[in-house]
């Protein structure tokens, strides 16, 4: 089965996906609303992921006997209307993830690295890339993520590392200063960043478990959650008050420690390893934004469903139209509510869905 | 269809290597053979000397038993099956009711078991397979001495009738996988297969057109070696190339001589040679793409040697590397189909003269020539994928010039998708990296003394996991 995925690979790709893109424009926008408490507001929206994640993960579990995918889930337990609405609503998320996913990287490249390029030009190729790679199965995009894993972990553990002796940790205090109301406020309103674990709602009939279900993905959710903290934590501490100027901090973080041009600047190929953890993010969100696609039309195809691909791949074209800052800000102020049903509410209620499905099926087959 | 001698000399009707002989021993016998394919002492001491006295045989049964110095003597089941012993050299004895017995006849022509040139070690045997399927099966029978050894005999070809022996171990090798090859071997309909490659497009499920699926060795001890991990060993009648099968990825880094050095010294190999194919792949594309748009990257001395050596080259870097690399390509050719006295010169010719030529006209920068060698030099460490891995490093140049570090990146990630999503006989291309198998790690790129290999890899399916019976 080309989506079958080991429940140790799909640890390793959440953790992948857990930094992934989290670096980008995030810390200087959460530094700007909340400043050096910013690194709280992650760590709440961590703690409510968490919760979140342990629901849907015995949801997992439930599942395990009789492999439904998130369509039949939703269609047996709540009709196929409501079941279609959710999947518009995922589509939505997905298509504005990874568009601002990779606006961050077309940003990341044209000032950090001088390539530029027009969004179209930028945007094929990953295209093209993630499209391959959703033919050729998500078992070969876990199977891909778990050959970098190690490396990119170690470009991530590079960049925290490096300007570490530069950094000076009283920035952080004193804790709470920008009213613990506003951090928790923060947290929910930037809820967009996170809640990664979604992805897992489109793989939910191939997940093959073997012993454990929650040790391996609570461990890849605790390392992703503690590096996402730490690296807020320290661009915070490294920049004080202008952290709200450096936009994108992944490429600013190792500024201080790699200054000298004698050297060069090796952390620019660090950083380069950490990318690929975001185009994974990509190619995985488009993936689920196709079996999107896939499930309202209801159009299957055996190897490559065109229509599905077609419509993800005119949503790709938005950043053309509509500017990063207003997508972002319309997602704060319109999306914040309705994502929140299916990041937040749909994974407490999955274990119910899954279960009420279940006895649906059996009474269906008996 | 029935067997009939009318059938067979009307068949073969004009061939100046068509024998006929008349027996009269007792009853009225004809044996037929090929002259080019039988050898005239086995036909005299197995055939005619033991008919020349007997005067008083009626059947073929009777014929069979008189033949008994003939240590292949056997009744075909039908017309095809005494037809294909017929074009193999065995003669066959008719009598007057178109019954027919086979002996084995069968001329040995072809070299002598040597050192294979493509797998030469400095310790371990240094025999290899030849070109005749009989003797390459001895060769594997020599080192496994058990009754589980176990050969399915195959013919593929309409025209070339090649004769295949399908090699297991039974207990180990997992029957389904046997069933599988089996079924794919007699699903080929071609006319001739010439070479055991030939079938390795057949029997690869995914059709690759970029890495190779199937194994294959000259070497018997390794093909052993891979039998007793639970592999099927194919050969093929006329190549001394012998497929083994499922093949698995981290099987390119391995060298026929790692099994017999100290365990230490082939990880350090292994990862060498992984280093270097990684690096001969990525190195051209990034000294490009470092070059044309992230210059900062490369600490500022190296970057003055780089912009001093090449300011006055009239190509752009992506103009200069793709030449260099192509260049190295043309003469790899070259010296491949050249005879070996003339490669060395033209090596020679290559490598000082062109380069230095270039570098000295201002053509090409020095830099870009000596990446350019030392990704293609690295290439050398894996031989069996070098050409396409040298189309690669052009595509992940190309692109890499075009699109900077994205490029590189997303060509990266295209292949690395391309290699996971490899699958077939139950094994994936990747294993034990991707699935991650940490049992199997024992013997991938680092590998642990043989002593401490107690279990058989998980990647290859097999009936039997442990080692140790």
């Amino acid at each position: 089965m080309k989506n079958r995925v080991s429940i140790d690979q799909l640890a390793l790709m959440y953790l992948l996906l857990v930094t992934g893109g989290k670096f980008l424009t995030l810390p200087s926008l959460l530094a700007g609303d909340v400043g050096h408490d910013s690194w709280l507001s992650v760590l709440f929206s961590f703690v409510w992921d968490g919760v979140c994640l342990c629901f849907l993960l015995w949801a997992i579990k439930i599942n395990d006997k009789s492999k439904l995918d998130i369509a039949a889930i939703l269609d047996k337990s709540l009709s196929k209307p409501v079941s279609k609405a959710l999947m518009a609503l995922f589509f939505v998320i997905f298509v504005l993830r990874i568009n601002i996913l990779l606006s961050g990287c077309y940003k990341m490249f044209s000032v950090t690295f001088d390539v530029s390029t027009n969004w179209l030009v930028y945007v094929l190729p990953i295209a093209a890339l993630a499209f391959f790679a959703v033919s050729r199965g998500f078992n070969s995009i876990a199977r891909a993520s778990q050959i970098v894993f190690g490396l990119i972990v170690l470009a991530v553990i590079a960049l925290f590392v490096s300007p570490l002796a530069e950094v000076d940790f009283g920035e952080l205090l004193p804790i709470g200063e920008a009213g613990w109301g506003k951090i928790l406020l923060n947290s929910y309103t930037r809820s967009f960043w996170f809640s990664d674990y979604i992805f897992m709602y489109f793989v939910l009939d191939g997940i093959k478990i073997k012993k454990h279900v929650f040790a391996p993905m609570l461990v890849s959710f605790g390392v992703g959650a503690a590096l996402c903290i730490l690296l807020n934590g320290v661009f915070v501490a490294l920049f004080g008050y202008l952290a709200p100027d450096f936009d994108l901090a992944m490429s600013k973080i190792g500024v201080f420690s790699a200054a000298s041009t004698a050297n060069g600047r090796w952390d620019w190929l660090t950083l380069s390893v950490w990318l690929i953890s975001v185009f994974v993010k990509v190619i995985v969100f488009i993936f689920c934004a196709y079996k999107c696609v896939e499930k309202i039309v209801g159009a299957h195809f055996v190897k490559f469903n065109w229509i599905a691909a077609g419509v993800v791949l005119l949503t790709l074209s938005l950043p053309m139209f509509v500017s990063t800052r207003t997508l972002l800000d319309t997602v704060i102020k319109w999306g914040v509510i309705p994502f929140t049903l299916v990041q937040y509410l749909l994974p407490l209620l999955m274990p119910l869905l899954t279960k009420t499905a279940q006895r649906k099926t059996e009474v269906k087959s008996e | 269809m029935k067997i009939s001698f009318d059938k067979i000399s009307r068949l073969w009707l004009g061939q100046d290597d068509f024998r006929v002989r008349e027996l009269n021993c007792g009853a009225n016998f004809k044996a037929v053979c090929l002259d080019t394919m039988c050898d005239d002492a086995k036909v005299s001491a197995f055939v005619l000397q033991p008919l020349a006295y007997v005067e008083n045989a009626q059947s073929l049964d009777e014929i069979e038993r008189k033949l008994a110095a003939g240590t292949g003597v056997r009744k075909p089941p039908n017309f095809f099956a005494a037809v294909e012993d017929f074009t193999n050299g065995y003669t066959l004895i008719f009598d007057g009711e178109d019954n027919c017995i086979s002996v084995d006849t069968r001329t040995v022509i072809g070299r002598s078991i040597a050192e294979p040139p493509t797998s030469m070690v400095m310790r371990g045997p240094r025999e290899g397979f030849v070109e005749d399927v009989k003797v390459n099966v001895t060769l594997l029978r020599k080192r496994l001495k058990t009754p589980n050894f176990k050969i399915i005999n195959l013919a593929v070809g309409k025209y070339t009738n090649t004769a295949i022996a399908v090699c297991y171990i039974e207990g180990i090798a997992d029957k389904r996988v046997v069933d599988d090859a089996v079924q794919r071997i007699q699903n080929v309909k071609t006319d001739g297969v010439l070479d055991s490659s030939y079938l390795a497009r057949y029997l690869d499920g995914n059709k690759t057109f970029l890495f190779r699926r199937i194994g294959s060795t000259e070497k018997p001890d390794i093909a052993v070696g891979k039998m007793l991990e639970g592999r099927l060993a194919i050969i093929v009648d006329g190549s001394p190339m012998v497929l083994t099968l499922p093949y698995l990825f981290v099987e390119d880094m391995q060298s026929p001589g790692d099994y017999y050095e100290n365990s230490t010294m082939t990880t350090l190999s292994r990862f060498l040679r992984f280093v270097s194919v990684i690096a001969s792949v990525l190195l051209p594309a990034l000294y490009v793409c470092l070059q044309v748009y992230n210059y900062q990257i490369i600490p500022l001395r190296f970057l003055i040697t780089v912009l001093n050596a090449s300011e006055a080259i009239p190509f752009s870097p992506l103009t200069e590397m793709l030449l260099v690399l192509i260049v190295f390509d043309i003469l790899r050719e070259a010296n491949l189909r050249m005879p070996s006295a003339v490669g060395i010169s033209l090596s020679l010719v290559g490598a000082i003269v062109l380069g230095d030529a270039a570098v000295q006209a201002g053509l090409l920068g020095a830099p870009a020539v000596m990446i350019g060698a030392l990704s293609g030099i690295g290439l050398f460490t894996m031989p069996d994928n070098t050409l396409i891995l040298s189309l690669l490093r052009l595509a992940v140049t190309f692109v890499g010039g075009v699109m900077g570090l994205l490029g590189v990146i997303i060509s990266s990630l295209a292949i690395l998708v391309y290699l996971a999503s490899m699958q077939d006989f139950k094994t994936p291309f990747l294993a034990p990296f991707s699935p991650d198998i940490p049992e199997d790690r024992q013997d991938a790129l680092a590998q642990i003394p043989v002593p401490q290999m107690t279990q058989r890899p998980k990647s290859i399916p097999n009936e039997n996991k442990s080692r140790r019976g």
